[in-house]
This record gives structure tokens, C-alpha cells and sequence, in this order.
């Protein structure tokens, strides 16, 4: 499960996303500073999404998600989520991408609760953003919450490495590496963020320069990436 | 950000979904511009762009003034305008689906392609009808090389007839090969100084506005590559095509 997730080939809109590398790219990170610049996603804004996931999907598990509390459950896991990512170009991404995982989850787990729920929640109030998503995708599939949090922390470098390619001349083994090194960054973290199950607990560990980039990259009319 | 139902799940009514594709610089958005100019009185349109490096499609058929600016959107594609309207069209169809429910009840989306090759075809879970774009200055023999946009487009445009004499074409030629291309699918010889080609245009596309309402319309997929051959290690090889169901083979096309 998380493999068909983490296949870029799934068609989920993630390709026109480059993970914020573009906007700190024009922002002036030289691309020298890369690797340094996904370890350090890896283990502060990524590990925000991770654990927005893996709090979205056992608020989703635990129950008749579509009664009483259970929308009030999931909009405060989407308020502390929100209330971690300051920047609005950055949320619009997030929702975008949010619609467009939807789409994947309604198509492969039509009718599960958890699918059916954060649908309504989406057709009530708007988009989802794609971590809230995620959660009711590992609810409907079984994913555990250590591999939603690996999962998020690849997907996250591995776009930024395929957007790095579109961006600066460089062996895409190369980044291949960087990737796996962000990963190996994140592992002391993953136990924590998998043990994370009210929206207080979510990792608040922002990155303020990757929000003024993204605010920038958003008024831009030369752009490959989204966000 | 707006309310947003989910409009998939409500199929029908929704506008027709209209692909342009061609190669860079053929004329496309002058092409989206005069359907614009030749319907706008009389059908509600949306248009999308998708191209490569920046906004500047959206920024021509805004300024041709032919649409109100807000109607006019564009898309990235993360440099893949291929993979945007072919292998994940995810971005276009929430981009289609915002136009039709801000300016609901629109009868036409119009997506452009950002100009690619001659194998870039729109997937029918994008779109439902769409047109291929050459022109007469990329050569007179661009037609009959074929390729699935092509050979098997809704409707195949031979655009910019009117620059034929400074480029030494035979637009008839250029047609008929076209024609032949295309085992009898419609082939528009155009140009927008051209009344009656505009015309003709003009209720191409009524006519397939009227079969999709009707619920006769069936959404074609040109395929995504054009038949090519395989050369094995023993100096032989195959032929084959990706449209005919071919898909399980051991090669990669990049």
C-alpha cells in the first residue's frame, strides 16, 4: 500500500508540485544547499504533515465519523495543521493537492467510512488539505502510522529531487542520494510522530524562510511548479 | 477558497470539455481566440492553458479580450505539459472544474495543451472532443509523417493557410495528405482572416456540442504513440502500436 502511494506514477496532481524547492530555489537557496535544505524539511515541515495524517486517520478510525462530533473531530486536526502552516500559498497547495488525493481515494476506496467522511468534509467546508486526506487513505487501507509518516517524509524529498532535475542540470542519482539521506534524518523522529493522536500533539515545527518563499513564488508569472 | 462540492459525482450536466494540441507555435491560443470571437455570443466558455514556463497563453487570449479575464486560467504542469493532459490530468480537471462551478452553466471548457510534439495527445478522462493543430509554415510534409493527434484527433486543423505562398506550401497537398492521414476523420484547412473556414470551424464544433448533449457523443482516444518499430538484437524486430491494446511490453518510451 505504501509503495502504490509513493509511486509518483499515481496520478494525483503531484507532478506540477516540486515540495517548495522552486520558490526557495528563486529565493536565492543556492542548489549546493539542497541536501541540507530536505534533511531539514524532513524533520520540521514534513513531520507537521505526517503528523496531521496520522492524527486525521485514528480520529477517522475510531469512529461513526459522519455523527455529532466526528466533523468536529476532523476540522480541529485541519486547525492545527492550518494554525503550523502560516503561509496561504502554501494551505492552497496543500488543499489542491488535498482535492486531487481525494480523487485517488474515492476512486480506489469508494465507499469506505473514513473516504466517505472526509469527502463530506470537503463538499461542507472546502478542500482538505492532502495530509487530512492521507489519514483517511491509511484508515481505509490499513497503512500503520510509522509508515504514514515515512511515506510523507519521502514523498515530500522525492518530489523535491524530480522537481530538482527540471531546475538545475545535475545526475539524478545524485539526488537519489539526498533523498535517502533525508529520510535517514527523519527515522529518530518517526516513533514520536507515529505516537501522535490528539491535534495538540502534532509537531509544531514550522520553517518561516520556506513560508516567505512560498508567499513570493505564489505572485510569480514565470513558474514550473505550483508551489 | 470557494465552497467546492464534488462535481464529479454529478457527470451530466457538465460543459463539454474541448482539447487543442499541436506542436509550439502553430497557433493555438489564435485558434482558441477565433472559436472565442465566432461563438462567444451564443455559448457560455471557459478556457484553461498549460503552458510549460509561465502564464503567457493566459495572458494573450486575456488580452485578445475575447473572454472576461477570470475565465481565462492556467495551469503548471511541473514541465511536464505531456504528462499534464495525458498521464495525470489531475491539475486540469480540478482546474475544468472550478471554471464550470464559478461561472456555472458554462457549455464549453477549452484546454490548451503547452506546445509539445507530435505525440501529445489529450486523455479522454480530460477531455471529451479534441482538435490537433499544424501549420502550413512547419512544412508542407508535416501531415503525412501522421502520429495518433494527427491521425486520429476529433478534428485535425491546417492552420495559418493565408502565409502558404511565402512558405512555398500546396495547401490542397497538405490536405489531402492530411485527409489520408486520417482515414476520413474532418481535416479544417484554416485561417482566421478566412470567413469561411472560421465558419466551418464553427459548426465543427457546434455539431459535436450538439451529438455530446444529445448523449451520442463517444469521447476518442487518438492513443499515445504513433505505430514504431522495435529493432531486436538480431537485426529484426517489430511494428507496433500502443492504440491497439498493446500495452505489456518491456521498453521504455522516455
Amino acid at each position: 500500500m505504501a509503495l502504490l502511494l509513493a509511486d509518483a506514477r499515481l496520478p494525483g496532481g503531484g507532478h506540477a508540485h516540486s515540495a517548495s524547492l522552486e520558490p526557495a530555489l528563486l529565493g536565492g537557496l543556492p542548489a549546493a544547499d539542497v541536501p541540507a535544505w530536505m534533511a531539514g524539511r524532513a524533520t520540521t515541515v514534513s513531520l507537521v504533515e505526517a503528523g496531521t495524517a496520522v492524527v486525521a486517520s485514528r480520529v477517522l478510525a475510531a469512529g461513526p465519523v459522519a455523527e455529532d462530533d466526528g466533523p468536529a473531530a476532523l476540522a480541529a486536526v485541519e486547525r492545527a495543521w492550518a494554525a503550523r502552516t502560516p503561509s496561504q500559498a502554501l494551505r492552497d497547495a496543500a488543499r489542491l493537492l488535498g482535492r486531487g488525493y481525494l480523487r485517488v481515494a474515492r476512486t480506489l476506496w469508494s465507499g469506505h467510512p473514513a473516504v466517505v467522511a472526509v469527502a463530506g468534509q470537503a463538499a461542507r467546508h472546502g478542500s482538505v488539505p492532502r495530509a487530512v486526506v492521507l489519514g483517511a487513505v491509511a484508515a481505509a487501507s490499513g497503512l500503520t502510522p510509522a509508515d504514514v509518516v515515512r511515506l510523507t517524509v519521502y514523498d515530500d524529498a522525492q518530489t523535491a529531487a524530480s522537481a530538482l532535475l527540471k531546475l538545475e542540470p545535475l545526475d539524478p542519482l545524485v539526488t537519489a542520494r539526498w533523498v535517502l539521506d533525508a529520510c535517514a534524518a527523519a527515522e529518530p523522529h518517526v516513533p514520536r510522530v507515529a505516537a501522535c493522536t490528539t491535534p495538540e500533539s502534532i509537531p509544531a515545527s514550522g520553517a518561516p524562510q520556506t513560508e516567505g518563499w512560498a508567499e513570493a513564488h505564489a505572485l510569480r508569472t514565470q513558474r514550473l511548479f505550483r508551489a | 477558497m470557494p465552497e467546492n462540492p464534488i462535481l464529479e459525482s454529478t457527470a451530466l450536466p457538465r460543459p463539454l470539455r474541448l482539447g487543442v494540441a499541436g506542436p509550439v507555435g502553430v497557433g493555438k491560443s489564435s485558434l482558441i481566440a477565433t472559436v472565442c470571437r465566432a461563438l462567444a455570443d451564443e455559448l457560455a466558455i471557459g478556457v484553461i492553458t498549460n503552458d510549460i514556463y509561465t502564464d503567457e497563453d493566459a495572458r494573450f487570449l486575456r488580452s485578445a479580450g475575447v473572454l472576461e479575464p477570470d475565465r481565462i486560467r492556467a495551469v503548471e504542469t511541473g514541465a511536464c505539459p505531456h504528462t499534464a493532459i495525458r498521464d495525470d490530468v489531475t491539475a486540469n480537471l480540478l482546474a475544468a472544474e472550478d471554471l464550470a462551478a464559478d461561472f456555472a452553466p458554462l457549455d464549453l471548457v477549452i484546454i490548451e495543451s503547452g506546445g509539445d510534439n507530435l505525440t501529445a495527445t489529450f486523455s479522454p478522462a480530460l477531455v471529451d472532443a479534441q482538435i490537433f493543430v499544424l501549420d502550413v509554415a512547419g512544412g508542407g510534409d508535416v501531415a503525412r509523417k501522421g502520429g495518433p493527434g494527427i491521425g486520429r484527433a476529433d478534428l485535425l486543423v491546417v492552420n495559418k493557410t493565408d502565409l502558404a505562398p511565402h512558405v512555398g506550401v500546396d495547401v490542397e497537398q497538405m490536405v489531402a495528405d492530411a485527409a489520408d492521414a486520417r482515414e476520413g476523420r474532418a481535416v479544417i484547412a484554416l485561417s482566421r482572416s478566412d470567413e469561411t473556414s472560421v465558419a466551418a470551424l464553427r459548426a465543427w464544433l457546434l455539431g459535436v456540442l450538439a451529438a455530446y448533449r444529445d448523449g451520442v457523443h463517444v469521447a476518442q482516444d487518438p492513443g499515445p504513440m504513433a505505430p514504431h518499430f522495435h529493432a531486436d538484437d538480431d537485426g529484426g524486430g517489430i511494428l507496433h502500436s500502443h492504440a491497439d491494446g498493446d500495452h505489456t511490453h518491456a521498453h521504455s518510451h522516455g
